[in-house]
């Protein structure tokens, strides 16, 4: 990366004495922090390595929980965060790039201004906030629309429930997490539309193309880096999210991809909050060993996406 | 070159903008007809609201924008009315879901915040107490300290990483940029849990306030470290170099130049990390025990703040409790969005 800045050479001979302590005060902060973080990483793999050494393999792949018997696998939780966290992509796409258009092409300046606001605002709502309300006003109105898709849709083997209770999902947790997403993609989406090329857009225009032309062939794919990077964010903070799944979705350690109207499901980080408290030595090595796999995850998902936002950048900088 | 004189543009410059009284009708029509239409349905079949909207208004909805756009603007248009009626919707579901958010924690605090809950504690306060007595007052000075201590460290913390990061040549800049955003990744429950396990666990120390701010320096350190960084690149460099061209030691030139040019945009990125941080639960419940008393003590006992305030009474299914906890919500949510003003006050003010 090239910038402007005239940097320091800090083994150069000639350097003033205050200076040397103002960048060995830089230096240490820098040091300090990086340790820190190795210091994290270290000790997460340290004080786990227990249970992938003695859980092996199926410690992804099981699905028994029992500290009685010393038995620690994820793979109920992990399957339910990644059912969760689709079923939320699959509302929240839509309706963010959505938002993101109508606030940004179609709504009047007035409207633009105060609904950026809002939309930014939510991005910082607090998750307990979010959990409160899931739980004592949205659960019961959800309820009622799974209901609604059982009754009306069970032939479909998705909206199937042997079990009769529609209450703690997966799909109430996976709407939950998409209200959480929805501010944060929609806010990311409408930024980057706002810097499409108004000059393209008039063009599109002058050649006769109808505004869908327009946002089919120039907005989307000019703006497409920037959402799809947008939704990763969004998704990083999603599979981390914890208070807000523990009140709405059951906990529940059996595999359940195909039947998200039936209350049972899966949460990595909702489990750790859960289970931390009563937790002996070997099931918190298990809980870290959790923690380190939920952290590789959202360190996956939050790399790709900065890679992509910031080639998108570029691109549209250029 | 030719110069321009201009004019007031005639009533007629922009002929397409005009609207002819018959579209308007037409366009009146078709967005009254669906509505009334699905009511009727609706009411007839009795169906519920949900589906009224998705399986009866929608399709009507579109059919009639299609027809409507048709006859006024030509076939040319048909698809534009589609997705405007399309995203008009999907808007509409998304502004009735957040704003059911917003409007329910308002409703349903408003009437906790009153002169107790604002002003005491929560001691010798059970599910059934009435609401004259108790309150939130201990968690929101809770909160404060703690949020207040992992600033006051964060932030000088992640400034000074960003002038390692902006103004030397170390070999190491890359490593500690890549290792420190590496970190926006960790998740707040693995946070707390890692300081649960390195300090409580161990016997190093008990669950007190501190280790609460602990877990969250970890989670804003990586936000304020960049955010500091890109508002210092955007300083220009000219300012920074005619001040070491006229003798300025580094030092000087960071403290008097750039960092004052610099600092709406830092005190911008602060509260922003603080409106994040004040909510953040999960670390907080489990490096911190929620206490009843109020206690200013961030190194030794119980101490509540508004998020474990809020999750020790959502469980509680005692009317009372889950107002407390509504209530607690709002002022939770009332902090963030002063921080939220704050931020976007300052943001907007351009550098002097």
């Amino acid at each position: 990366m090239s910038d402007n800045l005239t940097r320091v050479d800090l083994k150069a001979a000639k350097i003033r004495r205050e200076d040397r302590v103002f960048f060995g005060i830089a230096r240490t902060a820098a040091m300090f922090s990086l340790a820190t973080v190795l210091l994290i990483f270290v000790y997460l793999a340290y004080r786990s390595q227990n249970t992938f050494r003695t859980q092996g393999f199926s410690f992804i792949t099981g699905s028994t929980w029992d500290s009685n018997v010393g038995t620690y696998q994820l793979a109920p939780m992990l399957i339910g965060s990644l059912v969760i966290a689709l079923i939320a992509l699959v509302i929240a796409i839509p309706s963010s790039i959505a938002v993101a258009y109508f606030i940004e092409f179609m709504a009047p300046l007035r409207v633009k201004k105060i609904a950026t606001t809002i939309v930014d605002l939510l991005a910082a709502m607090p998750s307990i906030i979010i959990g409160l309300w899931g739980m004592y006003v949205f659960s019961p109105a959800a309820e009622g629309w799974a209901k609604l898709l059982n009754k009306h849709l069970s032939f479909i083997p998705i909206f199937e429930n042997t079990t009769g209770n529609f209450l703690r999902s997966p799909f109430i947790g996976g709407w939950i997490l998409a209200i959480m997403m929805i501010p944060i993609i929609t806010s990311v989406s409408r930024e980057v539309m706002s810097r499409v090329d108004k000059e393209l857009i008039n063009a599109a225009t002058a050649l006769g193309a109808n505004e869908f032309a327009t946002a089919r062939r120039v907005i989307v794919p000019t703006a497409k880096g920037g959402i799809l990077g947008g939704i990763l964010l969004g998704l990083g903070r999603g599979i981390g999210e914890t208070i807000a799944i523990l009140y709405t979705l059951n906990l529940i350690f059996e595999i359940n991809i195909l039947h998200p109207l039936e209350n049972k499901g899966g949460a990595v980080a909702s489990l750790i909050a859960a289970r931390f408290g009563e937790a002996p030595d070997d099931e918190i090595s298990a809980l870290l060993a959790a923690g380190v796999v939920l952290f590789l995850l959202t360190l996956i998902v939050n790399m790709i996406a900065s890679g992509i936002v910031q080639r998108a950048e570029k691109r549209m900088a250029s | 070159m030719t110069t321009y004189e201009f004019q007031a543009r005639p009533d007629n410059a922009t002929p397409w903008a005009v609207r002819s009284f018959r579209t308007t009708a037409i366009l009146a029509i078709a967005s009254i007809i669906p509505a009334l239409l699905s009511y009727f349905i609706g009411s007839a079949f009795a169906l519920p609201g949900a589906v009224t909207l998705l399986v009866v208004f929608l399709p009507i909805q579109i059919v009639a924008g299609v027809f409507a756009t048709g006859i006024t603007k030509g076939a040319h248009r048909i698809a534009d009315s589609v997705l405007a009626i399309g995203i008009s919707f999907a808007v509409f579901l998304v502004a009735i879901l957040l704003g059911s958010l917003l409007f329910s924690v308002i409703k349903n605090g408003i009437g906790t915040l009153t002169t107790p809950f604002l002003t005491q504690n929560n001691v010798y306060i059970s599910s059934t107490t009435s609401m004259e007595y108790g309150g939130a007052a201990h968690a929101v000075l809770g909160s404060v300290l703690i949020v207040g201590l992992t600033t006051i460290v964060t932030v000088p913390l992640g400034i000074a990483v960003a002038v390692f990061l902006t103004e030397t040549d170390s070999k190491l800049t890359g490593l500690v940029r890549f290792i420190t955003q590496s970190m926006s990744g960790l998740p707040s429950i693995v946070s707390g849990l890692f300081v649960y396990a390195a300090f409580v666990l161990t016997g190093i120390a008990d669950q007190a306030g501190w280790l609460g701010a602990l877990a969250l320096m970890f989670l804003m350190l990586p936000t304020v470290s960049r955010m500091a960084e890109e508002v210092l690149k955007l300083v220009p460099g000219d300012i920074r170099n005619a001040a070491l061209a006229l003798g300025a030691p580094r030092r000087a030139a960071f403290m008097q130049v750039i960092l004052p040019a610099a600092r709406t945009g830092i005190i911008t990125a602060t509260l922003l990390g603080l409106a994040r941080v004040i909510g953040e639960t999960a670390p907080l419940i489990v490096t911190t025990i929620p206490g009843n008393e109020t206690n200013a003590n961030l190194f030794f006992g119980p101490i509540s703040t508004l998020p474990t305030y809020i999750y020790k009474f959502v469980s509680d299914i005692s009317e009372t409790s889950q107002h407390r906890a509504w209530g607690a919500a709002l002022e939770l949510l009332i902090i963030v969005g002063i921080l939220f003003a704050a931020a976007r006050i300052l943001g907007k003010q351009k550098v002097k």
